[in-house]
């Protein structure tokens, strides 16, 4: 009886799903609305794109102000907006250059696409650094680790990953001989996912270590370096003051930061000013930056 | 028979441990309970005081991030109360009209399938519930909203609405439908036996006998689409400006905490905000139980 009604349910939603799909192919209209998609409030990808596009204004009385439209649609996450503009022909939205995959397309900045040249050459304007918060006193594992992941062979994982490497000619890594113990690295769910391989491939070069890594956000992270209930904080923005007063910052990689739109937008380029328009809501129509 | 004896002390001292054990277990609910007020009020009252209670409940700007920050809930206050609403208008009438069937007119056979996946319905994850409206209810409210408006993405009130409007329907049907087969056989009987067609003595006889258990369903399913999250978070757009339509987007209260809560700097006002935005939240769900009770202590009574 459950497996009937099962079917049945698959049926309905497949029905469903279909009539949703159904009729997008009357190509793109450009007098449409563009749908902006935005990450939240204090997120590290949104904290970098807003200052590197020029949304984040600083007035001369010392006010911060972020100038993304309140219109926009708010994510929480790197997959959701890749799902939210993958499924909605007029969005518009950035994400990780590491995280970006063919479900959408990754708009050129300038005439400049994102990718590892690109951002190491500097002509890519969108990138920003992944950083990690140690505290002042580290154990021998844990500065060992940290060696590792700045050692070319650390470094060749991050760019195995899609993220640029801090150093190109980073020296080999040496080796820590019979450590043993246990690594505790906590912080931004953008590292995460490039944390888990350098684990990966740290502890393969060392067995009887164990690296242990927790994905909670950049400011869980680096708090928990502080009060030292991780060893290492991931944050995927720069230290403020306060908290640079009580742990180090290392930079480990950089980042791009891909602006993305659906797969059948037919916008070739957008300069970076276009993307500042859009985001901050003064561009409402696709048809004022497509020709 | 001393034995005897020394065996009904270790048991009465057996009986007494056993109780003092599940009085533990029961007092363990209301500490949890007391415990998480407490956290809420040192966390979250002095940054309403900060903000000022006034700013912080009537305040139409959220940017916690800007210098000088603005932490204005109304939004927020709004987005729930709004989505909640639609929920409300999408569930219980057809919660209600279910239970009706379930109990009065549905055949056996159907029965035993329709109540498997009426309960079904109530244990599918919330994530599900949030990621079948982002790729299937958000684009297909997005097509009629570009029809009736001209613009939108479907992340709206009206798609987070159509969501949790399904997602409440275990609660108001289970609920409703027990209260229906509470109501005593004979005013059914006595109505047909007066002439009434089987419609009219459910609907004129029978439902106001079970009001105020239905009312109690109603009230229930509020409160779990008050405190849903996660899948509000997926469709609802979470623009934290007030609610301008229906085709647009709104943030509940839960979504500004869930979204928020990992980037705020830890002990900043900003991640304060966000419990004294729990605390508001607490009160709306405390709201609620006191009516839940007053309902259900009336219907007690009568």
């Amino acid at each position: 009886m459950r497996k009937k009604l099962g079917i049945m349910a698959l049926v309905l939603v497949a029905l469903v799903g279909l009539s949703a799909c159904g009729g997008s192919d009357e190509g793109f209209a450009t007098n449409r609305e563009i749908n902006v998609i935005s990450r939240e409030d204090g997120s590290g990808t949104r904290g970098a794109f807003i200052e590197l596009i020029g949304l984040q204004v600083t007035g001369t009385d010392g006010s911060v102000v972020d100038m993304t439209t309140s219109e926009a649609y708010i994510a929480n996450g790197t997959s959701i907006v890749m799902g939210s503009v993958a499924a909605n022909t007029y969005a518009i939205g950035y994400v990780s250059l590491g995280s970006l995959n063919d479900t959408v397309r990754a708009v050129p900045i300038d005439g400049i696409l994102p990718s590892i040249t690109t951002v190491q050459d500097g002509s890519y304007p969108l990138f920003r650094a992944f950083n990690i918060a140690v505290p002042f006193e580290v154990n021998d594992l844990t500065q060992d680790f940290i060696d590792f992941i700045l050692s070319a062979e650390g470094q060749a994982v991050a760019e195995g990953r899609g993220y640029v490497p801090v150093d190109s000619q980073a020296l080999a890594y040496a080796g820590a001989h019979g450590m043993t113990g246990r690594v505790v690295v906590l912080g931004s769910t953008s590292i995460a996912p490039v944390m888990e391989r350098l684990k990966e491939a740290y502890e393969a070069i060392n067995p009887g270590t164990t690296v242990e890594v927790q994905s909670a956000g950049s400011s869980a992270g680096i708090n928990a370096a502080r009060q030292g209930t991780a060893d290492i904080g991931m944050a995927s923005r720069d230290l403020s003051q306060a908290e640079l007063a009580e742990v180090n910052s290392v930079t480990i990689a950089f980042d791009g930061v891909a602006v993305i739109t659906h797969n059948d937008n037919p916008a070739t380029t957008l300069s970076s000013e276009e993307v500042r328009q859009i985001f901050a809501g003064e561009v409402t129509r696709w048809s004022a930056v497509i020709q | 028979m001393v034995g005897g004896n020394t065996m009904n002390k270790i048991r009465k001292i057996r009986e007494f441990v056993m109780a003092k054990v599940f009085m533990v277990c029961a007092l363990i609910s209301v500490l949890a309970l007391t415990v998480i007020f407490l956290f809420l009020l040192v966390n979250g009252l002095p940054a309403i005081r900060e903000i000022g209670l006034f700013n912080f409940l009537f305040g139409r700007i959220w940017t916690p991030v800007s210098h000088p920050p603005s932490f204005g809930i109304l939004p927020m206050i709004l987005g729930s109360v709004y989505i909640t609403l639609g929920a409300i208008i999408v569930g219980v009438p057809i919660g209600i009209f279910t239970a009706i069937f379930l109990a009065y007119i549905c055949p056996k056979k159907l029965y035993a399938m329709l109540k498997p996946a009426v309960n079904l319905l109530a244990g599918i994850p919330s994530v599900i519930y949030g990621f079948f409206g982002m790729v299937v209810v958000v684009p297909l409210v997005g097509r009629i909203s570009v029809l009736l408006t001209g613009g939108g993405t479907g992340a709206s009130i009206f798609a987070a609405s159509l969501l949790l409007g399904i997602m409440i329907l275990p609660t108001v049907i289970n609920i409703s439908e027990s209260a229906i087969r509470a109501a005593p056989n004979s005013y059914y009987e006595g109505a047909l036996a007066l002439g009434s067609s089987p419609m009219r003595s459910i609907f004129f006889v029978i439902v106001p006998a079970a009001k105020s258990g239905i009312l109690a369903s109603i009230i229930l399913g509020i409160g779990r689409a008050i405190g849903e999250t996660m899948a509000v978070l997926m469709v609802a757009g979470n623009q934290a400006r007030m609610p301008i339509s229906v085709f647009r987007g709104a943030r509940t209260l839960t979504a500004n905490v869930a979204m928020e809560m990992g980037y705020a700097e830890v002990g900043s006002l900003h991640s304060n905000a966000l419990i004294a935005t729990g605390i508001v939240l607490f009160v709306f769900i405390f709201a609620i139980n006191v009516l839940f009770t007053i309902v259900t202590r009336k219907h007690k009574g009568a």
